[in-house]
C-alpha cells in the first residue's frame, strides 16, 4: 500500500517535470535558434536544410564561429547603445513606478470624486497606435527643448505609466481595508500607511510591473528612432541594431543581428534572476490577518 | 409623541455627523489629488497635445510633412474608411436566346459585374465579397476594402491570440507558482521571449519561417517527410494569420504569465489551507478560490494584451510587408506611404474606440470595478 502511493507520487512528479520541460522547450527553442544563427557564417546560414548547430558546408563537421560577436562588440554604436538603453529604461521604470504607485494608491484605496474618469483618462494615454501620436509628440518634445535621452524617457511614459498605474491599482484594491483602518487607529497618516505598510505588501506586483515596463522601454523602437535622429550618440540598442550594415552593400548582416540580440537578452535575464526572488517574497508569513 | 421624541436625537446625530464625515472625506480627496498629481502632470505635458491633435486632425485633410493648407472636412475621413454598401446583382441573360447565362467552365450562373452596380459617388465603392441570399445575388462593397480587411485581420488576430495567451499564460503561471527545484531559473527563462527585442524577434521568425529549407520549419517538416515542397508560411493565403498568431503568442505569453503569477503570489495561503481542511479538492479550489481571486489581475492583463494586439504593428510590417495589413500597419501605410495624415488620424481614432470597447466590456464581463 505504502509502496503504491510512493510509486504514484513518483509518476506525478515525473509528469510535472515533463510539463516543465515542454514549457521550457516551447519558450526557449526560438531563442536557441537565434543563438544557433548567431554562431553561423553567411554561408552556413544559407545551407539547406538548415542545421540545428553550425556545421561546415563541405564536411558537415561542427564549426561554430564567433566572428559575428567580435564584429558586434567592436561596434562603438552598439556599445554606446547598451549604455543609453540602460539609462533610458532604468529612468523610465523608476519614474513610471513612482508616479504609478502614487496614482494607484489613490485610485485603489481612497474615495474621491472623479475616480473612474481618472482611471480611464490614464488608460486613454496609451490607446492610440504609436505611429499616430508620433507627429504630435515630436512637436511637444521640440517645444520643450528636451535632449534626446530625456525625450525618450518622457515619451515612454505614454505606454509605461498607464500600465504600472492599472496593474498596481488592481493590487492595492485587493489588499484588505482592515489593514488601512488598523494603521490609522495606530495613528499612522494615510501616506505612512501607504509607503510603510501597503507598498511592501505589493512588492510582487511592483517587481513584476517594473520588470515588464523595463523590458518594454528597453525594446522600444519607433520613438527611439525618431528622437535620436538629431543626436546619433543617444541611440538605444534597437536603433543601433537597425543601423547595422553588412559587408556587402544592402545585404542584411543577419548573423550579426542575431549575435547582438543574444548579447542584449543576457543582461535582461540576469536582471530577472536578481529580482525574481522578490516576486515570491511579497507576502511573507501572515501579514494579512483578520 | 413618543415616536417623535425618539426620532429627534437621531436626526440631530445625522446632522452633526455629516460635516465630520465630509471633513474626513475632504482630507481623503485632497490626498488622492496630491497623489495623482505626478501622473496628471506627465499626462498633460506629454500626452494631452498629441492625443488632442490626433482627434482634431482626423477631421481635416492634412497632408503629412508638407506646408499645404489644410481644411476642415468633417466626417469625410471616417466615411471613406467605413462606408459599406450592399447591392443586388441581376443575373446575366443571353440577349439572343433570352436564357440565363452560365459560366462555360463551371456551369454556374453569371451575374452583372459588381463594378457596374456599386455606387461611384461621392467615393468609388469596391467589391469586398459576394454572397447569395434567398436565391438572389448580392455584392458587399466598401469604399476602402483594404481597411475593412485590416479591421477583420486585426480583430481576428486579437481575439485568437489573446485567448491563447490567457490559457497558456495561466497554465505556466500555475506551474511556476508551485514549489520545485530550479524555480528561480525557470522564472527567468520564462521571460526570455518577452525580452527579445520586438523588431529582431520579427526578423528571427521571418527567417525561421522562410519559404525554403533555409528556414527551420521547412527543414523540420521536410525531415519528418510531411511536405513535398516547402511551405510559404508568410505568402498571401491561409497560413499568414496563424503564423503571426503563433509568433505573437510565443512572444507575449510571458507577459500574461508573469502578471498572473504576481496575482497568484499575493493570494493569502490560509484560504487554501482552510479549503483543504474543508475537504475541497485541488480542482474545486481552483474554480472556487483561485479563479475568482485572480480576476482583477486577469482583467488588467487582458486589457493590456488586447490593447497591444489591437495596435499590432511590428510583426505585420516586418513579416507581411504590404501584402496584408493590420489596422496599425495600414495606418502607417496611409501616413508614410500616402502622406494622408487626416485619414491616418481617423484610423488612429477608430483603433482607440475599438480598444475602449474591449476594455469596458472586460470590466463589465468580469464584474471588476464595481464599488
Amino acid at each position: 500500500m505504502k509502496k503504491r502511493t510512493s510509486f504514484f507520487s513518483l509518476i506525478k512528479k515525473a509528469g510535472f517535470y515533463m510539463v516543465i520541460l515542454v514549457i521550457l522547450v516551447y519558450l526557449l527553442f526560438p531563442f536557441y535558434w537565434a543563438v544557433n544563427s548567431s554562431l553561423k557564417t553567411e554561408a552556413q546560414l544559407f545551407m539547406t536544410p538548415a542545421t540545428a548547430v553550425p556545421r561546415d558546408p563541405a564536411t558537415l563537421e561542427f564549426a561554430p564561429t564567433l566572428q559575428n560577436y567580435a564584429t558586434v562588440l567592436q561596434d562603438n554604436q552598439f556599445l554606446r547603445g547598451l549604455v543609453n538603453s540602460t539609462v533610458v529604461a532604468t529612468a523610465t521604470t523608476a519614474l513610471a513606478l513612482v508616479a504609478g504607485s502614487f496614482a494607484a494608491f489613490a485610485l485603489g484605496k481612497l474615495r474621491f470624486r472623479g475616480r473612474k474618469p481618472a482611471l480611464y483618462l490614464i488608460l486613454a494615454m496609451t490607446m492610440f497606435p504609436q505611429v499616430t501620436v508620433l507627429a504630435g509628440l515630436y512637436a511637444v518634445i521640440s517645444a520643450l527643448g528636451l535632449s534626446a535621452r530625456v525625450s525618450m524617457i518622457f515619451s515612454y511614459m505614454i505606454f509605461t505609466l498607464p500600465f504600472t498605474t492599472w496593474v498596481l491599482t488592481s493590487f492595492f484594491k485587493g489588499l484588505p481595508d482592515a489593514l488601512m483602518e488598523s494603521a490609522q487607529v495606530d495613528g499612522a497618516t494615510p501616506f505612512q500607511t501607504f509607503h510603510r505598510i501597503l507598498l511592501p505588501l505589493t512588492a510582487p506586483a511592483l517587481v513584476t510591473t517594473g520588470l515588464l515596463a523595463f523590458i518594454a522601454a528597453w525594446n522600444e523602437y519607433l520613438f527611439a528612432l525618431t528622437f535620436t535622429s538629431i543626436d546619433p550618440t543617444a541611440r538605444t540598442v534597437p536603433v543601433a541594431i537597425a543601423y547595422f550594415t553588412g559587408a556587402v552593400a544592402r545585404q542584411e548582416p543577419f548573423g550579426e543581428i542575431m549575435a547582438a540580440a543574444c548579447l542584449v537578452t543576457v543582461p535582461l535575464v540576469v536582471l530577472v534572476l536578481i529580482f525574481q526572488r522578490r516576486i515570491v517574497a511579497g507576502l511573507t508569513a501572515g501579514a494579512v490577518k483578520g | 409623541m413618543a415616536a417623535k421624541n425618539s426620532n429627534a436625537p437621531e436626526e440631530k446625530g445625522f446632522f452633526t455627523r455629516k460635516p465630520k464625515l465630509s471633513k474626513l472625506a475632504r482630507r481623503e480627496e485632497k490626498l488622492a489629488l496630491k497623489l495623482l498629481l505626478p501622473a496628471l502632470i506627465i499626462i498633460t505635458l506629454i500626452a494631452f497635445y498629441p492625443l488632442a491633435q490626433v482627434f482634431y486632425t482626423s477631421f481635416t485633410d492634412r497632408v503629412f510633412a508638407s506646408g499645404q493648407e489644410t481644411s476642415f472636412v468633417g466626417f469625410d475621413n471616417y466615411r471613406r474608411l467605413l462606408s459599406m454598401n450592399i447591392t443586388e446583382l441581376e443575373p446575366l441573360i443571353d440577349e439572343v436566346s433570352g436564357e440565363l447565362l452560365l459560366d462555360p467552365d463551371t456551369g454556374q450562373q453569371l451575374y452583372e459585374r459588381p463594378i457596374d452596380k456599386l455606387p461611384r459617388e461621392p467615393v468609388r465603392y469596391r467589391e469586398l465579397n459576394q454572397f447569395n441570399l434567398f436565391g438572389k445575388r448580392y455584392v458587399l462593397g466598401a469604399t476602402d476594402p483594404n481597411f475593412i480587411d485590416a479591421v477583420k485581420n486585426t480583430v481576428g488576430f486579437t481575439v485568437i491570440s489573446v485567448l491563447l495567451e490567457l490559457i497558456l499564460g495561466l497554465a505556466i503561471a500555475l506551474v511556476v507558482n508551485s514549489k520545485f527545484a530550479f524555480r528561480g531559473a525557470m522564472r527567468a527563462a520564462m521571460l526570455v521571449p518577452w525580452a527579445v527585442i520586438t523588431v529582431v524577434s520579427a526578423r528571427m521568425w521571418e527567417w525561421m519561417l522562410a519559404p525554403s529549407r533555409v528556414g527551420m520549419f521547412n527543414s523540420f517538416l521536410d525531415w519528418l517527410g510531411l511536405v513535398d515542397s516547402p511551405v510559404a508560411f508568410l505568402a498571401a493565403g491561409g497560413y499568414q494569420l496563424p503564423a503571426l498568431i503563433a509568433v505573437d503568442v510565443w512572444k507575449t505569453t510571458p507577459f500574461m504569465a508573469l502578471l498572473l503569477l504576481a496575482g497568484l503570489q499575493t493570494m493569502p495561503e490560509d484560504i487554501f489551507e482552510a479549503a483543504e481542511i474543508d475537504g475541497a479538492g485541488k480542482i474545486r479550489q481552483f474554480f472556487a478560490i483561485t479563479l475568482p481571486l485572480l480576476k482583477p489581475a486577469m482583467v488588467v492583463a487582458l486589457i493590456f494584451r488586447t490593447l497591444d494586439a489591437l495596435r499590432v504593428f511590428d510583426i505585420f510590417q516586418v513579416m507581411l510587408g504590404s501584402s496584408t495589413y493590420s489596422m496599425a500597419s495600414y495606418n502607417y501605410f496611409q501616413l508614410i506611404g500616402n502622406r494622408n495624415m487626416g485619414l491616418a488620424s481617423a484610423i488612429g481614432v477608430i483603433i482607440f474606440i475599438f480598444i475602449f470597447i474591449f476594455a469596458l466590456s472586460y470590466m463589465k464581463m468580469m464584474g471588476v470595478d464595481e464599488e
